[in-house]
């Protein structure tokens, strides 16, 4: 029932390391976006507040007298104004951005699975290794010609991902970098996580949970394929999972099926 | 330090300057350090409360998630003798009140006697309690019998050590008020008291009865 | 408000001072002397805290490397894996429980809180030696647990289950920290009750609720988040226990113990719970005692006194009311994560009032730069810094990338370690000579100030870069990804601006023992910084045993700074809360108090 495991230490696509890394998915831009807007606006208010600030400190050091001014309404107002200025443009566009972000795509569950090409992939963390299981050709989880790896995954481009979390001992978080989503995942529960690559390529699958002493090694490859290859290699791998079932695998048989949303 | 006021009812044109049993009302007023430490009580028991309504919130939180509710294993919780318990802790909170009324108006014999009763009828109830979880252990039901047996246990031994304490310290107190001293003390127990008293009615209320 | 001021004498009668040396320095009742054994221990705890800092700075720059002069504590002298994850554990709590709380609370709740407000000592000072022993035993513990056969506590100062079950992490080591905590958290609780208590109480007359310098607001408002939040950690820490000891499962589910159905988001709710407005305890001093030192060395009025008093009251109460911002990635329903995100981006808005409030009270003054002012501003720098990183992780849609990178780790330092601890830092050197009767030397503060400042901006900017980047955090070795290599030189820099930060620490370890046993050194006066506070005006340096020969009779607020009038009658830039200026006499029966 296992299909051949093992491409656990597959280099990504390599880059020089600063900066946000390499965004092979549908929807990071928005959160790519947001970072950047977050950025600009923080350093204005930095650097306007800072600029303030290093004017007094160089201007109104001893020698310079003190004025007697506990605050008055042109301060206090100056003050007030300023922060519910930052309090609605960048506050209030955060929100909003984000909660357009969450209802109609990251969190957005129930869309996905009602999309005809979403691929579901249930994956199961345990220490200090990623078990993915796919469904197979009959379309069903808990059958015969599912297709269960370790640490390696792979999707079609252009295609919705949903998938499944538990784990069986502690908690780990299933983290994309290069599609900035992660979650985790909670043994006695079953979380969600949907994503959609736009490119193909390797790309990391890491924890983002501490989880033990080996959870900087808990990484895995996530491999974006063209339809086509992907359909040849899920067909390959349910044809080896059916042959090669094994009734008494204990490792196999996940004891938890899809849920459906 | 302070007096407390004593009000008294005056009836137009009667003779009031020998105070009649029974009519005085009766209302304390602390100044000072007695203030001080009741404002210090008051928070300590703002503490606590916040401590069992830790361990309420984990209770709900572990109750909601559980698909059954007892479940299907755990023996049944015994309703008769936790419900002498509560009347017992409720009887004591009653002979606490009368205590330290008889304690801050001086009358040092009432007020030993009131914190004894008090005291006694606390013991009773870790009795009645220690009789409730032998049985219970001998059904079956144990710490690691999952979430169940872990509420069960952990919340009526948490409170059960709390009475306890409660217990030693109105033992004190009444020795205290015997000798007419720590009156003070015997107010600030009698509010351990009776919080003590609300938690285990809450408790009563969502682990037994629920 | 003369009667007041007998009746406050009557209240706290002048005791004689302790003669026999066990109830003068060890079993103390006076806050003075309680306040200095907190920060003993607390200092001491610091640098332990700091050593292990260096120990993962170390595994960083030199992975796989013996380690020098501490190697020999270690197997093999290296770090391994499950000896990295006690490392990072141990810094992370020891540094919030037993070095940041006991010297920023314990040390300065206790020494200032009765002497700005005017009290002989705390509500309960019986009390308040309790919780310094309580705390004790608590540092005991945690000492207790290196011992254990397969060492401390290894699951994160966060503990999350079931990480921190016997499932996850069996053994003596976690189990004593665990309760390590819930003692400490006694020690907490009883310490606030007495703050609470004494402010409420035991205020001077004519020390209105609006008259209150701000360290005391900060204080006090602390004090009632600890009294109200740790109990609920105390609670989770009782259940973890029971699930640990006594075969309980209100964490572990059925996956993971046979008889289960505990949650162990249960854990995290009840964690964060306290452990928001943790953070917030930590900050809160911070901010009253630079409001204070800011307007004290600008030689200006706080601006907008009444602005930061609300601005702190509502951070107060909103800390509660955030804390899902912690748990964005668990899966928590949508609802209740846009409701914890729209909570911690309000709770932004009275953090900015204060700190602009701060940039406006140095506005227009009249600056000096010693070394508690350097302190000051450079606190404000960074927790500014600190403050604005907030925003990304409280979105959740940049909180899905930025969950458990580097960032966050950049980002809690430069509000806790620049925020907190350098805050602390300013309240030492300012009340030192308060403590000890002596200033410490300048230049060595100075040479202190700029190592730490430059130290902490160089390494927890650096790791801001690694976390956006998307380096993780609590990994033994983060360059497994071969992408985050490209990363090894930025983590190797900025270990050796660690490596400087924490020599640089040297300078007050000097300064501090050098100064605190010299007998050379020239006694400071009563009010070297000349400002206007009671303990400063009212009282020696360092005060007797009963704090004040008269309880002084307040009749203006905390900030009186540069105003023509009292230059004119006095000759000084500033009046003392409790001055009477020539001329005005006796102040009349006023309202009284608030």
């Amino acid at each position: 029932m296992l299909a051949a495991a093992g491409r656990a230490a597959a280099a990504p696509i390599p880059e020089r390391g600063y900066g946000l890394p390499l965004d092979a998915s549908a929807d990071g831009h928005r959160i790519d976006s947001l970072i950047q807007f977050t950025t600009i606006a923080t350093t204005v208010i930095f650097v306007v507040a800072g600029a303030v600030l290093v004017y007094a400190l160089v201007r109104h050091r001893r020698g310079h007298p003190a004025a007697y001014q506990p605050g008055n309404k042109a301060s206090i107002g100056l003050l007030v104004g300023f922060v519910a200025v930052v309090a609605v443009a960048v506050d209030g566009y955060l929100f909003a951005h984000t909660l357009a972000d969450m209802e109609r795509v990251f969190w957005n569950f129930s869309a996905v699975e009602k999309q005809p090409d979403t691929v579901r992939i249930e994956v199961q963390a345990h220490q200090w290794a990623w078990a993915a299981r796919y469904p197979g050709a009959d379309g069903r989880f808990n059958t015969r010609d599912d297709v269960v790896t370790l640490n390696d995954i792979r999707v079609p481009v252009d295609a919705p991902v949903l998938v499944q979390l538990a784990s069986v001992d502690v908690i780990h978080s299933f983290n994309l970098p290069n599609f900035r989503v992660k979650r985790d995942a909670v043994p006695g529960e079953i979380t969600k996580l949907t994503f959609q690559a736009r490119r193909e390529g390797e790309f990391e699958i890491s924890c983002a949970q501490h989880c033990g002493p080996n959870h900087y090694k808990m990484r895995g490859v996530l491999t974006v394929l063209a339809p086509a290859q992907f359909r040849e290699w899920l067909a390959n791998a349910g044809e080896l999972a059916r042959v090669a079932y094994d009734p008494e695998d204990a490792e196999a048989h996940w004891g938890w099926g899809w849920r459906p949303e | 330090m302070s007096e407390p006021m004593v009000e008294r009812r005056e009836p137009a044109g009667e003779d009031v300057s020998a105070p009649v049993y029974g009519l005085e009302r009766y209302r304390h007023r602390p100044r000072g350090e007695e203030r001080t430490a009741h404002v210090g009580m008051a928070i300590f028991l703002g503490s606590w409360a916040m401590l069992f309504i830790g361990l309420f919130f984990a209770y709900a939180l572990v109750r909601t998630r559980a698909p059954l509710w007892p479940p299907l294993d755990a023996p049944p919780l015994p309703r008769l003798i936790p419900g002498l318990n509560t009347l017992a802790i409720l009887a004591s909170s009653a002979a606490m009140v009368r205590a330290v009324r008889s304690v801050e108006l001086g009358r040092n014999r009432q007020g030993f006697q009131g914190l004894a009763a008090a005291a006694a009828l606390g013991a009773v109830f870790l009795g009645l309690q220690a009789l409730v979880w032998g049985s219970l252990w001998r059904a079956g039901l144990l710490p690691s019998s999952g979430t169940f047996g872990s509420v069960f246990y952990a919340f009526t031994v948490f409170h059960a050590l709390h009475v306890a304490v409660g217990v030693g310290g109105l033992t004190w107190a009444a020795f205290r008020a015997r000798r007419g001293a720590g009156r003070s003390a015997a107010r600030l127990w009698s509010w351990y008291w009776h919080f003590v008293g609300v938690l285990w009615v809450a408790l009563y209320a969502t682990v037994f009865l629920a | 408000m003369i009667n007041m001021q007998a009746e406050m004498e009557a209240a706290q009668p002048i005791h004689a001072p302790p003669t026999s040396f066990w109830r003068k320095y060890v079993f103390s009742i006076d806050h003075k002397v309680i306040a200095k054994q907190f920060l003993w221990a607390g200092l001491l705890f610091l640098f332990v805290g700091g050593v292990l800092a260096m120990l993962i700075r170390w595994q960083w720059a030199f992975p796989y490397r013996e380690v020098p002069l501490l190697g020999g504590l270690l197997e093999g002298g290296r770090i391994g894996p499950a000896t990295y994850q006690q490392i990072f554990t141990t810094h992370g709590l020891i540094m919030i429980f037993f070095a940041v709380t006991p010297v920023l609370i314990g040390t300065f709740g206790n020494l200032l809180i009765p002497l700005m407000i005017g009290a002989r000592d705390m509500a309960f000072p019986k009390l308040n030696m309790y919780s310094f022993w309580t705390f004790v035993l608590s540092q005991l513990l945690v000492l207790a647990s290196f011992l254990a056969p397969i060492g401390t506590a290894g699951a994160g100062w966060t503990s999350y289950a079931p990480l921190s079950t016997n499932v996850g992490t069996p053994g003596m080591g976690q189990t004593l920290v665990v309760a390590a905590i819930f003692v400490t958290g006694v020690a907490s609780t009883m310490g606030a009750v007495n703050y609470i208590t004494t402010v409420i109480r035991l205020r001077a007359p004519g020390m209105t609720w609006m008259r209150l310098p701000l360290t005391v607001w900060g204080l006090w408002l602390t004090a009632i988040l600890n009294a109200l939040f740790v109990p609920v950690l105390g609670s989770a820490a009782l259940l973890l226990l029971l699930d640990r000891s006594f075969g309980t499962h209100f964490f572990m589910p059925a996956a993971v113990a046979a008889r289960g159905g505990g949650d162990p988001i249960l854990w995290q709710h009840l964690f964060w719970i306290f452990g928001h407005p943790e953070v917030y305890i930590m900050i809160l001093p911070t901010f009253g005692i630079l409001g204070d030192v800011l307007s004290f060395f600008a030689r200006k009025p706080h601006h907008w006194y009444r602005g930061t008093v609300w601005a702190l009251i509502v951070i107060t109460v909103l800390s509660a009311m955030v804390y899902g911002h912690h748990m964005f990635v668990t899966g928590m329903s949508p609802l209740l994560g846009e409701g914890f995100m729209l909570f911690t981006l309000l709770i932004s808005i009275p953090s900015m009032i204060v700190v602009l409030n701060w940039i406006l009270t140095v506005w227009n003054g009249s600056i000096r730069f010693d070394t508690p002012m350097l302190f000051a501003l450079g606190t404000v720098f960074l927790f500014g810094i600190g403050g604005l990183t907030g925003l990304y992780l409280g979105d959740i849609s940049m909180d899905l990338y930025l969950h458990d990178t580097l960032f966050v780790v950049g980002h809690f330092h430069f509000t806790m370690a620049a925020g907190s601890l350098v805050g602390a830092f300013t309240g030492l050197y300012f009340w030192f000579p308060k403590m000890f009767g002596k200033r410490l030397d300048e230049r060595l503060g100075k040479a202190h100030f700029w190592f730490t400042f430059l130290g902490l901006l160089l390494v927890f900017g650096g790791q801001l870069l690694a976390g956006y980047a998307g380096q993780q955090r609590r990994l033994f070795d983060p360059f497994q990804n071969p992408v985050y290599q490209g990363l090894a030189g930025l983590n190797r820099w900025t270990s050796f601006f660690a490596f400087a930060l924490f020599a640089g620490q040297f300078f007050f370890i000097v300064n501090f023992f050098r100064t605190v046993f010299s007998k050379r050194i020239q006694p400071a006066g009563q009010n070297p910084w000349h400002v206007t506070t009671l303990e400063w005006t009212d009282s020696a340096s360092p005060p007797p045993f009963h704090n004040f020969d008269r309880i002084p009779l307040v009749v203006r607020g905390p900030h009186e700074f540069s105003n023509p009038e009292v230059q004119r009658l006095t000759g000084r830039d500033f009046a003392g809360q409790a001055e009477v200026l020539p001329g005005q006499g006796e102040p009349a029966v006023s309202a009284g108090r608030a």
